[in-house]
């Protein structure tokens, strides 16, 4: 059955209309989770709160290992999905980047709007400094063009790579993501006993 | 300790294990046995030389002529615009783009209809429309088109009807005499159904 536009289920004009829904929920979920505090997302750093590792391995590992069911019953054709290229070294610097942007403003781009919409300065001004990232990047993109487009992998997935099924790769993931539940509990735990109660 | 994230954690762990017991199969789709068996029963899948001729003379876009003989077959000699694609390569995922392009009618050729039929079952199981075999195939053809014999006079009247139609179909497809340097020199235009039907876009 799906994907449903590629598929002709509906039409391709309905692709900015599945944008806005799941948009809304993406966003309704995010502020739910509490994302629209930066204490509770760089908490992750200082290892007082790790809802954002929770939220996001939980989202992350449900999406992987139910899109397996959903191709195994026939409801979606994983081979005609998307799959973003990958280009190894602008990718790792990119992850970077946004992991210092993150510690530093305790948001990312997608928080920090929930931020703004529940009227947080911080979140605000994080935004104003995205666009004008965003401003700059774009002025000084010749510069950084040929690293950009550099180490082009082409649209490959792990089970590409190495050639091992990809249920290893999800349970591997799952355990990963369980076990992780469970320790970052702990952390959280020992951490949070010396410090006073934060507020959101 | 919660309770309920116990319980979530095993059902994760248990599901996520139970991916590994999936069939992923990357078996193409096809269409039921008893939709097949009624579409082989049919004759509908056959066309006739007379009608191939046609397609061609009046250079119908929509005919679509796949040679399923081997290679050196097919210069040898083959009809005018078709495609070589032997039969053990019909199914390499390049050469399935010629088939299911909207408006197309795929006629499947080789020296009899034994392989074109071949071509058609296999063709058909993937779930492909507008498939056909040209009836009596290649041999059909020499003896109907390039080489048509003149009906007894006690024929019906449709009969010389169609002769004189092969006639004029002889005399377009060998020159009448005249030397056109074989036929298979024809300039193959092809048209492929695009690559994919993959989603495009990103985040």
């Amino acid at each position: 059955m799906g994907p449903l536009i590629p598929n002709g289920v509906i039409g391709a004009g309905w692709d900015f209309v599945i944008a806005i829904l799941i948009g809304i929920a993406f966003g309704f979920i995010l502020e739910a989770s509490g994302f629209s505090s930066s204490r509770n997302l760089a908490g992750v750093f200082y290892g007082y709160n790790f809802v954002v590792l929770r939220v996001f391995f939980t989202a992350l590992i449900v999406a992987m290992v139910g899109l397996m069911y959903f191709d195994f019953v026939g409801w979606l054709d994983l081979s005609k999905i998307f799959i973003l290229p990958t280009y190894l070294a602008p990718m790792v610097v990119g992850g970077i980047i946004m992991g210092f942007g993150f510690v530093i403003g305790g948001f990312c781009p997608g928080t920090s709007f929930t931020g703004i919409a529940i009227g947080k300065l911080d979140a605000l001004f994080f935004t104003i400094g995205l666009y004008l990232g965003i401003f700059g990047f774009s002025l000084a993109f010749p510069l950084f063009e040929g690293f950009y487009n550099s180490g082009s992998m082409g649209n490959i997935t792990l089970t590409d790579v190495t050639g091992i099924p990809a249920p290893y790769f999800a349970l591997a993931f799952t355990v990963i993501a369980l076990a992780a539940f469970w320790g970052t509990m702990f952390i959280e735990k020992k951490v949070r006993k010396n410090m006073k109660q934060y507020k959101f | 300790m919660n309770k309920n994230y116990i319980i979530l954690t095993i059902l994760m762990l248990v599901l996520a294990v139970g991916t590994l017991f999936l069939r992923m199969s990357n078996e193409p789709k096809q269409i039921d046995p008893e939709e097949l068996l009624q579409e082989i029963i049919q004759p509908t899948r056959y066309v006739t030389t007379d009608q191939v001729a046609k397609m061609i003379i009046q250079g119908d876009p929509s005919l679509m002529l796949i040679d399923v003989r081997s290679t050196d077959e097919y210069i040898e000699y083959t009809l005018p615009g078709a495609v070589n694609i032997p039969l053990e390569d019909l199914l390499v995922e390049d050469n399935l783009l010629y088939l299911g392009i909207p408006g197309k009618k795929v006629v499947f050729v080789s020296n009899d209809d034994i392989k074109a039929d071949q071509a058609w079952v296999l063709t058909k199981r993937l779930g492909y429309g507008s498939t056909y075999v040209l009836k009596g195939g290649i041999n059909c053809w020499m003896q109907t088109i390039i080489d048509p014999q003149q009906p007894e006079e006690t024929a019906a009247a449709t009969d010389f009807e169609t002769y004189s139609f092969r006639k004029g179909a002889q005399m377009y497809f060998t020159g009448a005499g005249s030397d056109d340097g074989g036929s298979n020199q024809v300039n193959v235009q092809v048209q492929r159904r695009q690559k994919s039907n993959v989603a495009a876009g990103g985040c």
